[in-house]
């Protein structure tokens, strides 16, 4: 049941990723949902969760991408571990940790998108790919993510499954 | 002695009518209430089914437009809607409803009755990844139609689209028409692609080099034709080949 769950949660993202991006678009910077999801998904479970949910959501991601398979299902997975991770290296995950980290991977990912989409990219042009596009994007990626956060971190503690001074683990 | 009576009859009479067309008025306008909630409710469903009808008629007026196109196009296309953008950020694609089963194959071009959109790059059963024109993955062979100068047309990683390797010695000037010149398999001569918006030559370039502002709104497209096959466009400049030889069929 709960893989049922995780399975229409990656097939119901991916969806939203390719018909409501456009609506969620500032300044054509486009988010990437995946990514973000996935991130908080590490955060609130664990490395190995991260891991699955990444691979799974990266695959269903490079189903329907230009590039080849591969690409976001390596780089997904690789998110949700690290996000995963860092539940066991910091104690409490507090919304800053959240947001510099997501700030982090999301800049990790879209580099290694960057490079693998125009190898040949260099000068001015790929100054202007990171500065106007990688940067802003992996902003609103943190803004995402610490907004998804907040709001799951109050609902679970309106559902008691929160102790307060424990942290969200 | 029948006077006493009349009096307070009268009133409670009075008030007996006051009370009954009180409640008679609550009771109708409290179905007044209902009936104008109803109303509301009714007005709100004819509203929402008046917008789907009028983005019906949006959607049917643009694909008739595309079947007329369709239906003159000296090329076999397939007509078919777009479903989904973007998806990676890193490229600029769109996602179509037509796919292998449905006779697509990868490489071919994409187009509107207003020119060129971009070529099919990846192939499901279902559904086809097409790279926009504006995506650096993508060059296509171009040419001014004035000056039938030939260069290569190509996206850029900010979504701007750029005419290289113009001869240097060419006339081109803003806003001259850039069409296909027909020199790869996946386009039929003369398709318009946009106009020249700047033109930058280096005095150590050797070449000339533009950038186009695309005939098709990629943000706003719906429907798209994709070509299957098509006979190069006989021109005036080979009126001999046309003459003596059948135009072969082209299937990208």
């Amino acid at each position: 049941m709960i893989i049922a769950g995780y399975l229409f949660l990656c097939i119901g993202t991916v969806v939203a990723q390719a018909t409501l991006s456009a609506m969620l678009s500032i300044n054509e910077i486009y988010p990437d949902l995946c990514l973000v999801l996935v991130c908080i998904i590490g955060f609130f479970t664990n490395e190995y969760k991260g891991l699955m949910i990444g691979l799974t959501m990266g695959l269903f991601q490079d189903l329907l991408a230009p590039g080849g398979i591969g690409l976001n299902m390596i780089l997904k997975g690789l998110a949700g571990t690290l996000a995963g991770l860092t539940t066991h290296t910091i104690s409490t995950v507090t919304l800053s940790a959240v947001v510099l980290i997501t700030l982090a991977l999301s800049l990790g990912c879209g580099l290694a998108s960057l490079i693998v989409a125009y190898p040949d990219l260099i000068g001015p042009e790929a100054f202007h790919a990171i500065v106007g596009t990688l940067v802003p994007q992996s902003l609103y990626h943190s803004v995402l993510a610490a907004g998804i956060f907040l709001g799951t971190h109050k609902a679970r503690k309106a559902f008691g499954m929160v102790h307060s001074g424990q942290g969200i683990r | 002695m029948a006077m006493i009576l009349e009096g307070p009859l009268h009133v409670v009479s009075a008030i007996q009518n006051s009370i009954g067309n009180t409640w008679a008025h609550y009771v109708a306008l409290q179905e007044v209430w209902e009936e104008n909630q109803r109303l509301r409710e009714e007005v709100q469903r004819l509203q929402g089914e008046q917008n789907q009808l009028r983005e019906q008629a949006i959607l049917a007026r643009e694909f008739q437009e595309l079947s007329l196109y369709q239906a003159t196009a000296p090329m076999t296309t397939i007509p078919a809607r777009i479903i989904g953008r973007n998806v990676s950020n890193w490229y600029q694609a769109i996602v179509i409803d037509k796919g292998e089963s449905d006779g697509i194959r990868g490489e071919m071009g994409v187009i509107t009755n207003a020119g060129v959109v971009g070529r099919v790059i990846r192939v499901n059963q279902t559904t086809a990844i097409v790279l926009l024109l504006s995506d650096p993955n993508v060059a296509i062979t171009g040419m001014i139609q004035t000056s039938r100068d030939e260069g290569i047309i190509q996206g850029t990683p900010q979504g701007n689209i750029h005419m290289k390797y113009l001869p240097p010695l060419s006339p081109v000037q803003v806003g001259d028409a850039v069409v296909t010149s027909g020199l790869t398999d996946d386009f039929p001569r003369g398709l318009h692609i946009g106009h020249i918006q700047q033109v930058t030559k280096a005095a150590t370039d050797l070449f000339q080099s533009g950038e186009v502002t695309p005939i098709v709104d990629f943000s706003k497209l719906e429907g798209v034709l994709v070509i299957t096959s098509f006979r190069p466009v006989i021109t005036d400049e080979s009126p001999s080949s046309s003459a003596s030889l059948p135009a072969p069929e082209h299937a990208p």
